[in-house]
């Protein structure tokens, strides 16, 4: 009773889950309202009795002034992708960079570089019917921009981490600013433009005399590799992301007690409902299952599922199965904020000092609670004002050139129309009366 | 058309530039605030041909930051005394944003090296050079154009750059130093005075405190050829100064009824003084109102004998407080023997023995009391504009230093505009430039200064500067004064300054040379609990507490009781 009430409380004190049962009084149905402080309780404490009783809770080790003396001497690689927000009416991406930042506190010479692994201006995928043809939907124009720009930056970040292991730099840790493995079903999708020859050449060197066929450029395909490579790294490299918004770890914790016999089919089936109907997440739960300082051990999963309607029958249905799976666990590092999710392609064989490594980094930023390295490299990644202007110059001049060269008025017309095309702005709204 | 060709690359001028100033990026300690750098640009000339030029600009502003360093990092840093270099955060990434002022630029095919105004912006992505010192100097010289410039101090980021002021301006046009007490403002004015001497300048100063007393001292041994003469004020006055006369009784005595002025007035008309020792003459007035009012003399009208031996105590009262500041006057000047003080001349009849060619006169005003001391600046002031002014100019140009000048020239704010002084050196600031009487005015309290004198001042040259009031009263008064600058005025150190205006082309923090040959020993520090320590107490004390205890056991005594 008391463990259910010390839960309770700590729902209220403004913990995430808190902020999601404000937000679900607004759209949730009464009932779902009336029960959310009960039910988000018990999921809790029986989530937490299947951690501590599978033995998943670690107290991880951390003193300032010590951690720093013991740590000094270890090289640490922060990797962060950034892309350019503001482009003009195109498909393309059109300014993509990863940037790495590489400290060992003690070296002598040399103590801290940056170094920016990529800079690709201009076409990233295939123009072969891209550059000029619009979609005639909006919205799926948008979706498939977004997808495009997202699938630019989570290759050019893992293309970052390969090259770091082929150039066999002598890390102790390597870091990622998000999932070590992207989910790579939204890159599926029927059209979705492969890159160009040249863009693999410039992202995986190594790859310049291996085939490069128009299936080989594909997302999909260039991803798996990347990860296949990351996996075979000889120093411990994770992805760090700050929240979840979804469950993976409670699903599949679960499922394994399912698997094991532990619990019933049908307690399973309703514990993963309830879970959906209350939108309850991992980083809901363990904010308040864990203390500062706490961590979760990691488990096991398979982060591309099959099954989803676009897969099914299309020739990626096997090829997700290539995927590796993930190992996914929590360190809670400041009271106030959800636990951050650390990935990584292999079990550790010093994971609690890994973990304790993680949560100095991140004891440095001591509101945020989030390794102070990607922070600084997230800074460093930011593709600033001037180079997206530069970007959108030179896209423009590329694209004019191109229509000029094929000498067809109409293709020349749409040119000038793609480039004077502005979206709509409220700013720009008519005004009543007479405009001074 | 100066070398360039040797000048350090201390950085590169960021992406957007102006015609007034521009930013770059500096490397780590190549470069401080105030230092002047330049960057090779191109400006289309007037025939339409693109031509190459140096850009010459200032330092205003250093602007450091680290945007990797995040502030609740040094949150934890601090907590857990943590060493930053034990950790990764970032300790190399300073960036360092420098704002330059423009001062214009020089033609590189031209031989003068004249700055001309910027008119097209310089080139983004330039690189930005460190001259020479010795090009630096030769610039500013070149662009003074001065046929007399005097040499005050060096840049005060660069103490090799030697800076020279024009003196043709400074003593035509007036210039204000404002400063805090001990900021370095008579150093300064010692450097001025000691330059102007060296070109035989005439010079008058209003010396209350006796800070340039070691002129006289170091006369012999630093200014052979030159006069240096130490007056101490004489209030001499004639017909003319009847309202100066009437103003200083008015103020000094009681406060008096309408009859009673009106019979003051009527007194200074009919008591007729050919000239000589105010003093004299108010003993004088005091001896005729007995008299009126014992002789119940009716030329008087609507005046009661009551009201004129108010009037004759009144004067009485005035005699008295001008014999008291004479005698404390006195009393300095004597703790002061070896220096020779004479009586001030006459500056009516006499004018050249106060101003000739190389003459210092210092004007000793320590004991007089601000009414007094004004009505003695203003009758000295009035009379030497006067001779400038007359066609046949009994004296030569001159300038006056006027020390601690809120005191003669305060603001109408301080409810003091009617000292007679005010009026004077308004007349003769504005009309000054025509007849060569040239002002300095000096005071640690701007903003208590009569604002049409001190805006007249063309060049200023501003000390450490605390207090809001003053820092503001400075700004608003000075249009060359730059704003990055004049952000500087509260912390600079003791003898670094900002001169501004006509003696120089553009706004320079400098420190001042320090001469101190010309220090009054007799003055000596402020040191008091070393005076206290060795505190002996005179003769006249001393013989006073010989007795003083007998005196009192006889008082304690003479009280007892009968029990």
């Amino acid at each position: 009773m008391s463990t259910e009430i010390n839960i309770k409380d700590k729902i209220k004190r403004n913990s995430s889950m808190f902020v999601n049962f404000v937000k679900s009084a607004v759209t949730a149905s009464p009932k779902v309202q009336n029960n959310f402080l009960d039910v988000s309780a018990k999921v809790a404490e029986t989530v937490l009795k299947i951690v501590k009783d599978a033995d998943l809770v670690v107290d991880l080790n951390y003193k300032g002034k010590e951690f720093w003396s013991e740590n000094r001497c270890k090289t640490a690689c922060f990797v962060d992708g950034g892309v350019d927000k503001t482009s003009i009416i195109s498909s393309a991406p059109l300014s993509i960079r990863a940037g790495s930042y590489v400290v060992k506190p003690d070296a002598i010479s040399k103590r801290e570089y940056f170094e920016e692994s990529m800079v690709f201006l201009g076409d990233l995928y295939d123009p072969k019917n891209e550059l000029y043809d619009f979609i005639d939907d909006d919205f799926e124009e948008d979706q498939m921009l977004n997808k495009k720009k997202d699938g630019a930056r989570i290759i050019f970040e893992a293309a970052t981490i390969v090259k770091h292991i082929l150039l066999n730099k002598k890390f102790d840790y390597c870091f990622l600013h998000g999932p070590i493995e992207g989910t790579v079903m939204p890159f599926s999708v029927p059209g979705f433009p492969t890159f160009t020859k040249f863009a693999i050449e410039n992202m995986f060197p190594f790859a310049v005399n291996k085939k490069t066929d128009v299936a080989a450029r594909h997302f999909i395909n260039v991803y798996l590799e990347a990860l296949n490579y990351i996996k075979k790294g000889k120093f411990p490299i994770y992805g760090i992301v700050e929240t979840s918004n979804s469950a993976p770890y409670v699903k599949n914790l679960l499922y394994n007690y399912k698997s094991q016999g532990k619990i019933s089919d049908k307690d399973y089936n309703n514990f993963i409902k309830i879970i959906k109907k209350y939108k309850i997440t991992d980083s809901h739960l363990l904010e308040i299952i864990l203390s500062s300082g706490q961590a979760l051990k990691p488990i096991e999963i398979k982060k591309q599922i099959q099954g989803f309607t676009v897969t099914t029958g299309s020739s990626w249905e096997d090829k997700m199965e290539s995927f590796p799976k993930v190992f996914i666990g929590y360190i809670k590092t400041t009271d106030n904020n959800s636990p951050i999710r650390i990935e990584s392609l292999n079990n550790s064989k010093n994971l609690i000092k890994d973990y304790e490594y993680i949560l100095g980094t991140s004891r440095l930023l001591p509101n945020y609670g989030f390794p102070v390295g990607l922070n600084v490299v997230d800074k460093f990644a930011k593709i600033p004002n001037w180079m997206s202007k530069a970007s959108r110059k030179y896209y423009a001049t590329h694209l004019l050139r191109q229509a000029v060269k094929n000498k067809d008025q109409n293709t020349i017309s749409l040119a000038v129309k793609i480039l004077s095309k502005k979206a709509r702005s409220w700013r720009n709204r008519p005004i009543g009366g007479i405009t001074k | 058309m100066l070398k360039n060709s040797n000048w350090k690359s201390i950085g590169t001028v960021l992406g957007e530039t102006f015609i007034d100033c521009f930013y770059f990026s500096l490397k780590n300690y190549k470069a401080k605030k105030g230092d002047i750098v330049t960057t090779d640009s191109k400006v289309p000339s007037s025939e339409g041909k693109i031509i190459p030029v140096t850009v010459w600009g200032k330092i205003s502003t250093i602007e450091s930051s680290n945007a990797f360093f995040p502030t609740e990092a040094a949150q934890e840093l601090t907590n857990e005394d943590i060493d930053i270099r034990d950790t990764i955060l970032p300790t190399t990434r300073d960036e360092l944003i420098c704002k330059v002022v423009i001062l214009g630029y020089t033609k590189d095919e031209d031989k003068s090296s004249k700055l001309l105004p910027l008119i097209y912006p310089v080139r983004p992505a330039a690189t930005v050079k460190y001259p020479s010192s010795e090009d630096v100097e030769a610039l500013l010289i070149s662009d003074l154009n001065s046929s007399h410039p005097i040499y005050i101090g060096s840049l005060l980021a660069r103490e090799a750059v030697k800076i020279r002021i024009d003196a043709d301006n400074l003593v035509s046009r007036h210039v204000s130093i404002f400063g805090m007490s001990g900021s370095g403002k008579t150093v300064m004015v010692r450097r001025i005075m000691h330059e102007m001497l060296c070109k035989n300048y005439p010079m008058l100063v209003l010396d209350i405190h006796g800070d340039y007393l070691g002129f006289i001292q170091k006369q012999k041994e630093l200014y052979p050829d030159n006069k240096i003469k130490l007056f101490y004020p004489n209030l001499s006055v004639n017909s003319e100064d009847k309202e100066i006369i009437y103003t200083l009784i008015d103020k000094l005595g009681k406060p008096l009824t309408d009859p009673q002025k009106d019979f003051l007035n009527s007194l200074l008309e009919k008591v007729k003084y050919e000239g000589g020792s105010l003093l004299k003459y108010v003993k004088l007035l005091n001896q005729r109102s007995r008299e009126y009012a014992s002789e119940g003399s009716t030329s008087f009208k609507n005046i009661r004998p009551a009201s004129m031996y108010v009037v004759a105590r009144s004067l009485g009262q005035v005699a008295k407080k001008l014999e008291n500041m004479e005698q404390t006057n006195f009393r300095h000047r004597k703790k002061m023997s070896k220096l020779k003080f004479v009586e001030l001349a006459d500056p009516a009849t006499e004018p050249e023995k106060i101003i000739s060619k190389g003459q210092l006169s210092i004007l000793y005003l320590k004991g007089y009391e601000t009414l007094p001391a004004s009505a003695i600046v203003s009758i000295l002031l009035e009379n030497l504009f006067k001779h400038r002014q007359e066609v046949n100019e009994e004296i030569p140009p001159f300038l006056t230093i006027i020390e601690e000048a809120h005191n003669f020239i305060p603001s109408r704010s301080e409810n003091k505009d009617d000292l007679p002084s005010v009026e004077t050196i308004r007349k003769v600031i504005t009309e000054g430039r025509k007849f060569g009487t040239g002002i300095m005015i000096i005071s640690q309290r701007p903003s208590r200064l009569d604002e049409t004198i001190a805006s007249q001042c063309n060049s200023q040259i501003i000390f450490r500067m605390v207090n809001q009031r003053d820092q503001k009263a400075t700004r608003d008064r000075s249009e060359t004064l730059d704003v990055d600058d004049s952000k500087q005025l509260p912390n600079l150190a003791n003898g670094q300054g900002i001169i501004s205006g006509q003696v120089v082309n553009f706004s320079l923090p400098v420190q001042i040379k320090f001469d101190e040959k010309l220090i009054n020993e007799d003055i000596g520090n402020e040191n008091f609990i070393d005076t206290v320590e060795n505190w002996d107490d005179s003769e006249a004390v001393k013989e006073r507490q010989k007795f003083a205890q007998d005196f009192s056991d006889i008082s304690d005594m003479d009280n007892r009781s009968a029990n």
